[in-house]
Formats: C-alpha cells, sequence, structure tokens
C-alpha cells in the first residue's frame, strides 16, 4: 500500500501518463492568445468597491422608490415638556360642556371624554348621553373652519370688517339689527349682548326655544313672580305624581332629578321607597319608571288635574291655601268619579293617587310636563300649594334670565322683515329657520333682510340663507360664565386651542364692539374675569383673595354663591279651560332623548342610541297605541299621513303598549335638511305640524297611505299580546320583580323556591381579585348615559342606519326593554346588558383560536389579534352581548365619513380600534382597571380596585351601577352581590355570570285582606 | 306479477354483457370528444362558479356584512350550505364502504360515481368553513402549527374538531377512491392508443398488471379502506353535529344530534346520488349497468333514512317538553309556529312526508316521480340545516336581542356558486375517469365469477 500523500490523481488517461503537452498546457492557465488583448489600464476605472458601492446605491434607491413609504408626519416629542403632561398620563379639566359642568380627560392636549364633575352642588358628578356623545361635535368632519362669506371662503379680516360696516350702516338708517338666539344661561353673554345694544342701539334680541320649559316658567312667573322653577329635595319627597313630564330625562334639571329621584329607591340604604304616580298620554322613560302608570289623553291633564283639585279641596276638604273664587267655580265642575268613568280611567290607581296626596301632604309633589300649557301648569302650581308641597323645594332653583318671543312677536318680526324695516339679521348659533318651520313665510322674509350673518359651528338651515356664515368654537374651545341654578356659578374653559379658524360667538360680538384690532382669544376670557370679580366674588363670600378664587373657581369649574332662601309668595291666578273637541285625534310633540330638539342631529352616536322605550333608532315617528293602530288597520312601519291646520307630515307607525287613545306622539328633532351628511333627512320635520310656537298638543286628521317604510329598531316589536311570547322574561328568570311590602315581609322572597346548581367541572379559584358588577333595577331609570359613555370611552363605531335594521349595532351596553301585562298600559321592564364575564364563559371554550378567554382576575377577555371572526362566541353567548365588526365600520358608515384625520383624534388611545372581521364586547374598561393597577403598584398599594370605575358605572346619573373586587368582604360590590335582592340573568344555565341585578321593588299598596 | 326465486342470487347487471363490452361501454365517454351539450352544460356550471366567485370576491373586499347575518345569528348561510354539502358527502363513503363491507353488490356500479361525488361534496363543504370567517386571510389560525407566539388551538372548540374530521374524511375519501381507480386505469391504459392518456395512465395506475397478486393485495386493501372508512362516515357528521350540540343554544344543545345528523346526511347523500345518476346511466346508455333495481334499493334506503330523520324530528319535540325546560319548548314551538315555520314546514314535509310516497312500488321504480322526490328531500334537508342553524339563534334565552334573519343576495350568489363547483367537477368527472367501476361491475357480471349453481 503507498502512502496516501503519495497517491496519484488523475483526470484524463494523458495525465495518468504524464504526457509532457499535457502538463505544459496545464501550466498555462489561458490558453495561447486568449489573453493577448488583455490590458490592464484599458479597463474600467470604476473599482470593485465603488461597483459595489454603487449598485448597492442603486438597489438601495430602486428599493425605496417601489415601497409605498408615506409621511405619516412628523412624530415631534416634547422638548421642554409642557409642566404637568405626562405623555400616556390623562388630564382632567372642569370645564362646562352642553350646560352641563363636566369633568374633561385629555390626552395629549385633545379632549377625548367627558365624565361628570363630582364636586358640583347640582350635578354630583353626573352627565347625560348628549353631554358625553357631544364631544364628537368638537371632531365632527363638516364643523366649519373658515367665515364665508355668499358660500366662499374669507377671512375673519374682511368678513368682521365688512359687517361692522354694514351693522353701522343699518343702525345709521334705523333700521333694526334683529338677533336671534336660544337661551344661554350666561350671563356674561348677556352683558355682551347688552354691550351690543349699547352701539347699535336699534339691535333687539329675540330669544326662544324650541320645545322646552317656557310655560312652566311663564306660569311659575305668574304664581310666585319669579323667573325660576325651583329644585326639588327628593329625600323630602315620598309621593311623586308626573303629569305627562319626563323629568327622569328630557326636561330641565334630568340630571339632577335622576340622581335624587334613584337615591329614593336606594333599597341599600333605606326601604323608604319614593312612589312615582305618572299620568301621561305619551310613554315616557318616566311613565316606564312610574309604580302607578295611568294613561290619559293629552288634551285632557288640565280635567284631570281640575277633577284632582275638586276631589281633594271641595270634597274632601283638604286645603292649605284658600282656594280663589273664579277657581273654585271652575274646579267644581269637574268631578274626579265623572272624569274617571268618562274616561275609563282605573278608578282604583286614581284613587290611591288621592289618597296618597293628601296623606302625604307636604311630602308629595306634582311635576307638569313640558308639553302642557300654562293654564295646566297653574293647576298643577294650585295643586301643589293645597297639598303644601313647597316644603319640599330646595333652596336653589333653575333661574331663567332670558324673556322668550312670543307668537304675536314673531309674527310682527316677519312683518318687518317682509317690509324691510330689519337691516340685519344675526343668527346667535341658532336655526330658527328650521325650529319655526312652521312659519312658512319665514325664509321668503328673511330673504328681504339685507345682512344676514349667522354664527354656527355647522351649516343649518338657517346659515344657508345667510350671507355670512361664521364658525365658531365648541364648547371644550369655549370660554364662558353660566348661571343656571341659583346657587352656583359655572365656569367654561377651553381644553384645546381651537382646531379650526373658527372664534367663539360672544368674542365676535366683541370685535363688532370693540373693532377688529382688538381681537384676541384672550378678549372674552378677560371678561369673563371681569365679571367674575364684580359680579359672582362679591356673592361667594370666599377667604380667598380676588384672583385666586378665580383660578380655583376655574379649577373646580364652579363657583358656589349665596341666595337668599325664600321661598316666593303665592299668588292664584285665573285657570281657563281652552275649548277642545273630545274625540279628536291628537298629536304631541316632544323633544328626542339624545338628539335634542335637532341640535345634535348631525351626531351620529347620538342618533343610534336606541330610544328608551321604542328602541327605535335615526328616525321620528307616529307612536300610537295598539288600538290605534287597529282602528285604522295600520302596522308597525306603515306610513300615516298626518294633517294639522299648520302643515302636514308623513310618519311610520310605531306601536307603542301604552300611549294613550286617539294619540300620536312624536319627536321633533328630525327631518333636517341641512344640518350635515349623518343627519340630513333622518326622519320628518314635525316643527311643520305645529301651529303655534308654544302649542305641542294640537288637533290633527289621520291617514293611512299605504306605503311602508323601513324603521331600525334594536329590539323586535313583537305583538305584546302574543300569548306564547306573553310574560316570556318573568318565566325565564330574566327579569324578577317584587313589590316593596313582599320584600319588608319576607326579604329573602325572591330566592324561595330555588334549588342549588351543581357544576362538574373543577372550578377555577380566583384568589387576588376577582372582579364584578352590580346593577341596581331599582334605581337604574334605563336614560342611556351608560350607553352613551361606554361608546366613547370605547371607540364604538357608528354603524348608521341600515346596519342597525340588520341588527349590527355595536354597542357594548344595552338597555333592554320587556313589557308585561295589559297592552294599553303595560308594565316596563328594564335592563341594562353587557357582557356578563362569566366564570363559565361558555363563549371562551368555543373559540376554535383561543381568541376569547379568562384572565386571572375573572375577565372574559378579547385578543383581538388573534380572532378569526368565526363568531361561534357570539352565537353561545345566551346574552347575546357580543358584537361583530361586520365591516370596518368606520369605513363602511356613510362613505367613510368619521374615517379621517381629524375624527381620528377623538379615539381613546387605550382601546384599540378594532377592524373588520373581529368580535367585540364589554371589556369591564380593562384599561381603566390597568390604569389603576399601576396607579397602586406605582404608590405601593395593594391593588383592590380603590378609585377605579368603569366609564358607565362613572356616568350613570342614578348611581345604579356598582364595580369592584368581590374578594373583599368589605367592598360595596360584595354587599350588592350578597343582597337579599340579588340575582344573575339565566342563573339556571350555570354560566355563573359576574353581572349581579338586584331586582326590581314596585312600590305600588297590597291591599291587607 | 313476476314470481322471484329467492334460491337464486339475481344479477345486479342486467343482460349478460361480455366483460368487453363492459371495458367499452365503461370507457366509451372518455374515448369519445364532448358534444355540445357537454359544454352547455359545463358553461352553465362553470357561470355558476363566476356568480359564487364575484360573490365570494365581493365578501373578501367589503367583508361579511355583505351577508344576512346578524346580532343573533352568528351564522348564516356560509354554515347551513357548510353542513349541506358535508351531508350530500356522506353517501359516497357510506355506499362504497359500508355497503361493501355489508357485501351488497348492488353497490358496485353506483360506488365509484358516489365516491367521486363525495370528494366533491366535501371539497365544496370545505370552502365554508374558511370563507365564513370574518378575516379569512387569517383563517391559517384554525390549524395547530407551532408559532412564535406559542399560542396553540382551542382542542375544547368543536369548530377545531371540525377542522380534523373534515379533513381526516376528505384524505380517507381520497385515498379510497384512488385506490379504487387503479385497476380501471390499467385498463384504460391497455386500452387507448394515445400517447399522452397513455403516459397519464400509466402514472397513475401505479403499475398495475392485473396479475393475481395485485388483486390479491388490492382486494385487502380496499377491504382494509373499507373497514377504515366506515367509522369516518359515522364521525363526520357526528362531529359536525358538535358545532350545534356542545354549545348552549337551545335547540342546539341536544344529546339526539350526531345519529340524526348521521341520518340526515345519508339521507340527502343517497338522494343527491340518486339524481345525478338518473341521468349519467341515460346519457352514457349505463341503464342495464345502474339497472332500476339499483335505483329502487337506493330508494328504499332513502324511505328508511327519511323514517330517520323523522323520528329525530319527533324526539326532539318529545325532548323539549319533556326537559321541562320553558327555553327549550319555546324553541322548538317557535320553529314550528314562529317566524320561521315557512321553513320549517317545507323542511318537514320535503323529509317526511314526500317519501313516504316510496312505500309504493310503482313510484319507487318510476324514474320522474324517484327524481322528483329525491330533489325535495335534498331542498328538505337544505331547509333543515337552516332551521337549525337559524332558529335556534334568531330567539335564544333573551327576547330582547331577537331578531330575524334574512340572507341576502350574496348569500345566494355563494349558494349558486357552491352547486357551479360541485357540478363541475362532477362534469369534468364524467369526461376524465370512468364514472363506473370497470373492474367491479365486470366482478358481479353474470359469469364473471365461478358459480356452483346449475350444472
Amino acid at each position: 500500500m503507498s502512502n496516501a500523500t503519495d497517491k496519484k490523481y488523475w483526470k484524463t488517461l494523458g495525465e495518468f501518463s504524464d504526457d509532457n503537452a499535457l502538463i505544459k498546457q496545464k501550466q498555462n492557465e489561458f490558453e495561447e492568445g486568449v489573453t493577448d488583448d488583455f490590458e490592464p489600464n484599458q479597463l474600467n476605472k470604476i473599482s470593485r468597491r465603488k461597483f459595489f458601492a454603487a449598485m448597492t446605491a442603486a438597489t438601495a434607491l430602486t428599493a425605496t422608490a417601489c415601497s409605498d413609504y408615506r409621511d405619516k408626519g412628523e412624530i415631534v416629542p416634547y422638548n421642554k415638556r409642557p409642566e404637568g403632561l405626562l405623555p400616556g398620563v390623562p388630564n382632567f379639566y372642569a370645564s362646562n360642556v352642553n350646560g352641563v359642568s363636566v369633568l374633561v380627560k385629555t390626552r395629549e392636549g385633545r379632549p377625548i371624554n367627558i365624565e361628570g364633575n363630582p364636586e358640583h352642588p347640582i350635578y354630583k358628578g353626573k352627565v347625560d348621553a348628549t353631554t358625553i356623545s357631544s364631544i364628537l361635535n368638537l371632531y365632527g368632519p363638516e364643523r366649519l373652519k373658515e367665515p364665508i362669506k355668499k358660500g366662499r371662503q374669507t377671512t375673519w379680516e374682511i368678513a368682521d370688517n365688512e359687517i361692522i360696516q354694514k351693522l353701522d350702516e343699518v343702525s345709521k338708517t334705523g333700521k333694526e339689527i334683529a338677533v336671534f338666539s336660544q337661551r344661554l344661561n350666561s350671563p356674561a353673554a348677556m352683558g355682551i349682548l347688552n354691550k351690543f345694544k349699547a352701539k347699535y342701539p336699534t339691535s333687539n334680541f329675540y330669544f326662544y326655544e324650541s320645545i322646552g320649559c317656557s310655560s312652566k316658567v311663564n306660569s311659575a312667573s305668574k304664581n310666585y313672580n319669579v323667573n325660576a322653577l325651583p329644585l326639588i329635595d327628593w329625600s323630602k319627597v315620598k309621593i311623586a305624581l308626573a303629569v305627562e313630564s319626563d323629568f327622569l330625562s328630557r326636561e330641565e334639571n334630568s340630571i339632577y332629578n335622576t340622581e335624587g329621584f334613584s337615591s329614593r329607591r336606594d333599597i341599600m340604604k333605606s326601604n323608604d321607597f319614593i312612589r312615582l304616580y305618572s299620568v301621561e298620554g305619551a310613554m315616557s322613560l318616566t311613565g316606564a319608571n312610574a309604580d302607578y302608570r295611568i294613561t290619559l289623553k293629552p288634551d285632557l291633564h288640565l280635567e284631570f288635574l281640575l277633577a284632582l283639585l275638586n276631589e281633594i279641596s271641595l270634597k274632601r276638604n283638604f286645603s292649605k291655601v284658600s282656594i280663589s273664587n273664579e277657581n273654585k267655580s271652575l274646579i267644581s265642575k269637574y268631578s274626579l268619579n265623572d272624569f274617571i268613568k268618562q274616561n275609563k280611567l282605573d278608578s282604583v290607581k286614581v284613587f290611591y293617587l288621592v289618597k296618597d296626596l293628601i296623606s302625604n301632604a307636604g311630602s308629595s309633589i306634582v311635576l307638569a310636563g313640558d308639553s302642557l300649557d300654562e293654564n295646566t301648569n297653574s293647576a298643577v302650581n294650585l295643586l301643589n300649594e293645597i297639598l303644601g308641597n313647597s316644603a319640599v323645594y330646595s333652596s336653589a332653583s333653575r333661574v331663567f334670565a332670558e324673556d322668550l318671543i312670543d307668537e304675536n312677536i314673531f309674527d310682527k318680526l316677519i312683518l318687518d322683515m317682509k317690509s324691510e324695516k330689519i337691516g340685519a339679521f344675526i343668527n346667535f348659533d341658532s336655526d330658527p329657520v328650521y325650529h319655526f318651520s312652521f312659519k312658512k313665510n319665514f325664509p321668503s322674509a328673511l330673504k328681504k333682510v339685507g345682512l344676514k350673518i349667522s354664527l354656527v359651528s355647522e351649516e343649518n338651515d338657517t346659515s344657508e340663507l345667510c350671507d355670512f356664515v361664521l364658525p365658531i368654537h365648541h364648547d371644550l374651545e369655549n370660554w364662558n360664565l353660566f348661571q343656571k341654578y341659583s346657587n352656583v356659578i359655572d365656569l367654561q374653559q377651553p381644553v384645546i386651542e381651537p382646531i379650526f379658524r373658527t372664534r367663539q360667538k360672544e368674542n365676535i360680538l366683541l370685535t363688532w364692539i370693540n373693532g377688529t384690532k382688538f381681537y384676541s382669544e384672550k378678549v372674552y376670557r378677560d371678561f369673563i374675569k371681569n365679571y367674575f370679580s364684580m359680579n359672582v366674588y362679591p356673592k361667594a363670600n370666599s377667604a380667598m383673595n380676588q384672583e385666586n378664587f378665580w383660578f380655583s373657581s376655574l379649577h373646580d369649574g364652579f363657583a358656589e354663591i349665596q341666595t337668599d332662601n325664600k321661598n316666593p309668595a303665592f299668588t292664584q291666578v285665573k285657570i281657563e279651560v281652552p275649548k277642545h273637541q273630545s274625540g279628536k285625534v291628537v298629536c304631541q310633540l316632544e323633544k328626542s332623548y339624545f338628539i335634542g330638539d335637532g341640535k345634535y342631529a348631525n351626531n351620529g352616536w347620538l342618533q343610534e342610541i336606541p330610544h328608551p322605550i321604542s328602541k327605535v333608532t335615526w328616525d321620528n315617528y307616529a307612536s300610537v297605541s295598539p288600538s290605534f293602530a287597529k282602528q285604522y288597520s295600520v302596522e308597525m312601519g306603515d306610513l300615516i299621513l298626518v294633517k294639522s291646520s299648520g302643515g302636514e307630515a308623513e310618519l311610520p307607525v310605531v306601536i307603542q303598549p301604552g300611549i294613550s287613545e286617539n294619540t300620536i306622539v312624536t319627536e321633533i328633532g328630525y327631518g333636517r335638511k341641512v344640518i350635515g351628511e349623518v343627519g340630513n333627512n333622518v326622519g320628518s320635520n314635525v316643527f311643520s305640524l305645529m301651529d303655534s310656537d308654544d302649542n305641542f298638543v294640537f288637533e290633527v286628521e289621520v291617514k293611512k297611505t299605504g306605503k311602508t317604510y323601513d324603521l331600525a329598531s334594536t329590539q323586535e316589536h313583537h305583538a305584546i299580546d302574543d300569548t306564547r311570547l306573553k310574560d316570556i322574561h318573568k318565566k325565564r328568570n330574566i327579569i324578577r320583580e317584587g313589590t316593596l311590602d313582599k320584600y319588608k315581609k319576607d326579604h329573602h322572597f325572591l330566592h324561595e323556591n330555588e334549588h342549588n346548581l351543581i357544576g362538574i367541572t373543577r372550578e377555577h379559584k380566583y384568589e387576588g381579585v376577582k372582579w364584578a358588577m352590580a346593577i341596581d333595577l331599582n334605581k337604574c331609570t334605563s336614560c342611556g348615559t351608560c350607553v352613551s359613555a361606554c361608546n366613547v370611552e370605547n371607540n364604538i363605531p357608528v354603524v348608521g342606519k341600515d346596519q342597525v335594521s340588520r341588527g349590527r349595532e355595536m354597542h357594548w351596553i344595552r338597555i333592554d326593554r320587556y313589557y308585561s301585562g295589559d297592552a294599553e298600559n303595560p308594565e316596563i321592564s328594564n335592563q341594562p346588558m353587557l357582557c356578563q364575564h362569566c366564570d363559565n364563559a361558555p363563549c371562551e371554550n368555543v373559540c376554535p383560536v383561543n381568541a376569547t378567554n379568562h384572565s386571572p382576575d375573572g375577565l372574559n377577555q378579547m385578543a383581538y389579534n388573534r380572532c378569526v371572526g368565526t363568531r361561534y362566541c357570539a352565537n353561545n353567548c345566551p346574552y347575546k352581548v357580543r358584537r361583530f365588526n361586520f365591516y370596518n365600520f368606520r369605513d363602511n358608515f356613510s362613505d367613510a365619513y368619521y374615517e379621517n384625520e381629524l375624527t381620528s383624534m377623538l379615539n381613546n388611545p387605550e382601546v384599540t380600534v378594532r377592524s373588520r372581521g373581529v368580535m367585540e364586547k364589554c371589556t369591564f374598561c380593562v384599561q381603566r382597571i390597568m390604569d389603576g393597577r399601576s396607579e397602586a403598584i406605582k404608590e405601593g398599594k395593594e391593588w383592590n380596585g380603590q378609585n377605579m370605575k368603569t366609564a358607565c358605572q362613572s356616568a350613570c346619573p342614578a348611581e345604579a351601577i356598582v364595580f369592584g373586587n368581590v374578594n373583599d368582604k368589605n367592598s360595596e360590590i360584595y354587599k350588592y352581590r350578597e343582597h337579599d335582592l340579588a340575582y344573575h340573568v339565566l342563573e339556571d344555565l350555570y354560566v355563573k355570570p359576574n353581572v349581579t341585578y338586584l331586582a326590581k321593588l314596585r312600590n305600588t299598596i297590597t291591599e291587607e285582606s | 306479477m313476476e314470481v322471484l326465486d329467492y334460491s337464486k342470487e339475481l344479477s345486479v347487471i342486467e343482460g349478460r354483457p361480455a366483460l368487453r363490452e363492459i371495458d367499452e361501454i365503461i370507457s366509451k365517454p372518455l374515448n369519445t370528444k364532448p358534444d355540445k351539450k357537454y359544454f352547455i352544460a359545463l358553461l352553465v356550471t362553470l357561470s355558476m362558479v363566476g356568480i359564487g366567485a364575484i360573490s365570494l370576491g365581493l365578501s373578501f373586499y367589503y367583508g361579511t356584512g355583505l351577508w344576512g347575518n346578524n346580532n343573533p345569528v352568528g351564522w348564516g348561510l356560509p354554515i347551513v350550505n357548510f353542513v349541506f354539502w358535508v351531508g350530500i358527502g356522506h353517501a359516497g363513503t357510506l355506499i362504497s364502504a359500508i355497503l361493501f363491507l355489508l357485501r351488497q353488490k348492488w353497490r358496485n356500479g353506483i360506488a365509484r360515481f358516489a365516491e367521486g361525488m363525495t370528494i366533491f361534496a366535501v371539497m365544496t363543504a370545505g370552502i365554508f368553513p374558511l370563507i365564513h370567517v370574518g378575516r379569512p386571510w387569517l383563517a391559517g389560525y384554525l390549524f395547530p402549527y407551532p408559532n412564535q407566539h406559542s399560542i396553540w388551538v382551542n382542542f375544547t372548540s368543536p369548530l377545531l374538531w371540525d377542522v380534523f374530521a373534515v379533513s381526516t374524511y376528505f384524505t380517507v375519501s381520497f385515498i379510497f377512491w384512488f385506490v379504487g381507480l387503479i385497476p380501471d386505469f390499467a385498463t384504460l391504459r391497455d386500452q387507448t392508443t394515445n400517447k399522452i392518456k397513455k403516459v397519464i395512465y400509466s402514472v397513475t395506475s401505479l403499475g398495475w398488471r392485473h396479475s393475481n397478486r395485485h388483486w390479491q393485495h388490492y382486494e385487502m386493501v380496499y377491504l382494509i379502506l373499507a373497514g377504515f372508512a366506515t367509522p369516518l362516515v359515522l364521525s363526520v357528521h357526528t362531529i359536525v353535529s358538535f358545532d350545534f350540540a356542545v354549545s348552549i343554544m337551545p335547540g342546539w344543545h341536544t344529546t339526539i344530534f350526531p345519529p340524526y345528523f348521521v341520518a340526515g346526511a345519508v339521507f340527502s347523500g343517497f338522494a343527491m346520488v340518486q339524481n345525478v345518476l338518473i341521468f349519467i346511466r341515460k346519457i352514457f346508455n349505463y341503464e342495464h349497468i345502474i339497472t332500476l333495481d339499483t335505483l329502487e334499493k337506493m330508494n328504499k334506503v332513502i324511505l328508511f333514512t327519511s323514517m330517520l330523520v323523522g323520528y329525530a324530528y319527533g324526539m326532539e319535540f318529545f325532548i323539549a317538553w319533556y326537559s321541562g325546560v320553558q327555553v327549550e319548548q319555546f324553541t322548538f314551538i317557535n320553529r314550528a309556529f314562529g317566524p320561521y315555520s315557512w321553513a320549517y314546514w317545507i323542511m318537514v314535509s320535503c323529509n317526511v312526508l314526500f317519501p313516504q310516497l316510496f312505500w309504493i312500488k310503482k313510484i319507487r321504480r318510476t324514474i320522474p316521480f324517484m327524481f322528483v322526490i329525491a330533489v325535495l328531500v335534498n331542498v328538505g334537508m337544505w331547509f333543515e340545516r337552516f332551521v337549525i342553524t337559524v332558529t335556534s339563534l334568531s330567539r335564544d334565552y333573551l327576547p330582547s336581542s331577537w331578531a330575524y334573519y334574512k340572507p341576502t343576495l350574496v348569500d345566494a350568489g355563494i349558494l349558486i356558486g357552491s352547486f357551479g363547483f360541485f357540478f363541475t367537477f362532477i362534469l369534468l368527472f364524467t369526461k376524465t375517469m370512468p364514472v363506473v367501476s370497470i373492474a367491479e361491475v365486470k366482478a358481479v357480471a353474470e359469469g364473471s365469477q365461478p358459480s356452483h349453481g346449475e350444472h
């Protein structure tokens, strides 16, 4: 064997035989002649390195050019951090939005949420749905951004100069300057207006209210000689009677009233409940919360009250004031017994009411509704005085500074406009063309005015007719000072720099008064500050100096002032009964629950919150009783033509159990022609039905049109008398109720005949914290504020009417409404429904990809990134609280109306914006839990849920929602869960939900047998 | 009336075709150019596929919102279609595997075609779970694959079981089908003079030489696969039924579902096979191979399973009443008398009432009658899945969230597309592969087997 190293390798036979020629050939790498042309000097000068560099650069450039890199704007860190601002940490500022004192949550300088101001003496940290959602208007895509002159953009300087010049001309010629405004509730703004009047003496202010408490105020001024309505000290009230009154929701002081009313139905504190009677023709939220509800046609309330007066004061001889003779003779004409017989009322209920009013005289209250006329209000005042109910008035009252215009003034104004006596028209953030739609000749008269100016934030029916449209600030960009209540002055401060070239409306007037040179954002603030020092500080009785008091009040958002606590004396006025034909169909107009008188018609969030009773969204309609529907043979969604002396409107029918017979109830605020993409042509304009500006109940004729209309409702409307569906919510233990008497006799009555449920699986032990919620159905009025608060907190998209009608609304919390009993006057049960965060969550085990699962602290969580959207979880949820993104709803809604840079600023950065195809649901505001936890960890405290509130909880004006750690035996939530009235919905399924409901107790009278 | 001689085994093939004849008649469609009618048929089915593709494209682009699904009704037509097509896919394996094990010779003429249908039906069904999700581009998450997030699928979810059940069923059915095709491919290979075909058949016949040994192995493999496929026939629809039965929805959460679903699947599968075979035997002149006797036997199976299904309908009502659970009781009364009663009564009449006509021999043996009844059976079975899926969801526990589900045009487009997809494959199948098993038919042709009779 040869050595390995010696081994010879060969490739060809020639090589093997060591062919010489081959060896020679092998020594030359290149064949002869091949290299002849090779000359290194002639090679390209670019070196290998350079070549690579060039190639790399070229590749990089190509790659860059081909990529879809977009400049996403600058992200600039705070080089100099503003004081008190930490990125990622929200700041709260007290301000005033929609007339409510609030705390505004801002993140990195942009407001993202509105919560109540807890220190405020009236609101006590509570808000309403409209106020919360109105934050969307700040970022509304259609906000006016620049001044507009005859449809073209202009600058403030040009506009101001021109306007001043023209106003001067008008004022010189002695023509009138008509300023239209709704209630301002601001003494400071009034000051500006007065200044304006001083400069332009021909100016006149026309304050109006589209629908509101003007008749109530008018009668108060006659009866008590004050322009104020007393607040009610609910702790003193035992019996309340609401006459067509929706004091819990749509009327003045509803936040205050809800808080006060619900605190009188708090079983955790006392079982001495307030008893609420409601006499109404409409089916209002207040009526739904009444212990006894009596349906009565809206045009009969005055007669009913007179009959009541007769029964109480004359028949039973109970009266704390003496009734004037003229009234006595009127009252004596009305006998309660006859009235009951004539109108087929439930005499038992009525006599309970009479008995209760008399035996609780001095601690009862009769409340009149906004739609009632002055005479009826006077009757209510008289009834309250007879019973001595002024004892329940609190020392504070809702004060009204503006004198509203009446019918005659308005008609005269129109004539003046026609005869060109009006030189200028200023629309001061209002919309008279829409609100006075029934004045058919107003728009044409308006056209005759030489100078028409609108100060509005979005175009509306009035601004469309104006020469100058001046964009104004949103409440969140404003400075202002309000007085709504006698004992408190509210301050409004801007929480964001003006986003566009808008100006504060008062400041615009100031500029016209002072001249364009004097404009600055600060001018009006200084004006307010000055007003505050002059007029508020002296009344506040503060130990602080003026400057400090101003800043401290600004910090708090309000300043309390001293008032004289005298209850004004009662003067009787003559009550007159207007003539009306009985048996005719009447139509009653009401304010919309959420979009008000149409001001918020362009707010998608508010359009989409379901009506508290009918659950219809995105529309107004004619609510009629089942018997009415039978009589006219109409069904849900049939269009009827409603004709009044003022005009006519086509309205779809909603069969609403509880409406009085021969009555149509419909809401104003809809059918707008110019307000924006969202609100245009939603519903129909029923202002046009009115015949005068303070008459909200009028006779109409009804005709079936044969056409139908699609209504988008979040709850199916099935016939209430369908035997298979009757009381199904009670049979299924969804709603469990009792009476207060039953509870007093036996605290444990709810849980009798219950059996123990046994699980067959090994159950998880929750150690440490475990989250749970409790909802007290005694306190919940179903006002919908929680829905609004959740929408804003959790970036809930607006889906639009077509999607709601397909059952795809995205609300994480909804309020279920169930009817029981009589179809003509049903009992209503409400129940806020949200993810129950079940211990044995049925949604979790069916998700094939583990996208929904349970946290150690008892939360049912969603991992959006993991979710593929099989929707199995939603199917298997017995509460149907999961919501699926059938589309990218931001993109889908009205051609991506809300998907733009401006509206995106509203998103809460702590909450993921969900994409299409993903399931979502209530998280128990996990972002707030985590926030609180990190705070507790930072402070070295044990995390127990202290100071943490979910969005729905903090907004709830009734304080019906409790949230916390159930493993903490001292916590409030633990007490709620262990309460005798506590139950879970669908308990028998043994999914072990973590939302506890306290059963509603109706404070009805049990006859001792 | 003809008197039957029960001592003698009846031939399942009519006439006494020579074996060579069988080869020729079965391979004839493969050797002739498709005619105009074929192309028209293909055009129709492809247009249907087109409609489906457009509908799906729109759904992918805009989102599942284009469908009728709403809040309580998370599952709509796609799931109904899925269950329907999986059900159709049941007859094939039942005919080829279970009837094979039971030595039912009449199956030989129809087994191949039924198996083919199984494959195509399962393929059609398989589309739906993937497209019905909200984010189809992430449908891969449904498969257990190792990933850097260390997220595993949820093995407690019936939907995941579906993924396994359906894919296993498809794989086994496919292998079973292919193994059965090997001898036929060899026959075709030997027959053909076309070079391309020769290459293809040579590859697909896997070197089959009709040798005794091959046959011995073949029979054993076929038997084992039949044994393997048999439990799958039962398991697939059992697991599909778990999608419903494992949930807590009233009307879904019932223990009767597995046998009920399997019976229903066999029912609809047989009806579909019968429907299509009626055309095949006519068009390709297979009347003596797929005989009227065979069709009658299928009709008997349809009649039997119809009664099973009918029993299940009745039993559901009984148990709902017997359980004493209000929600359960309501659900069933609601099915029969609620807003979807029209669907319920279509289902009952098509599935239980009309098939009873098969008690009459004349109807059982008359082609137009049996065809119409079988069509109705499939309509009824589609509605059965609709009733189960939709009625339970549309009115479940909380009356507040009840809503009516209405499919949209896009839903209908996808349904049409699925039929187009299925029948396109059927059409291609008839022109590319022997739709009747040459080898198996030969095996049951009279005189092909050693016989002890009549010596």
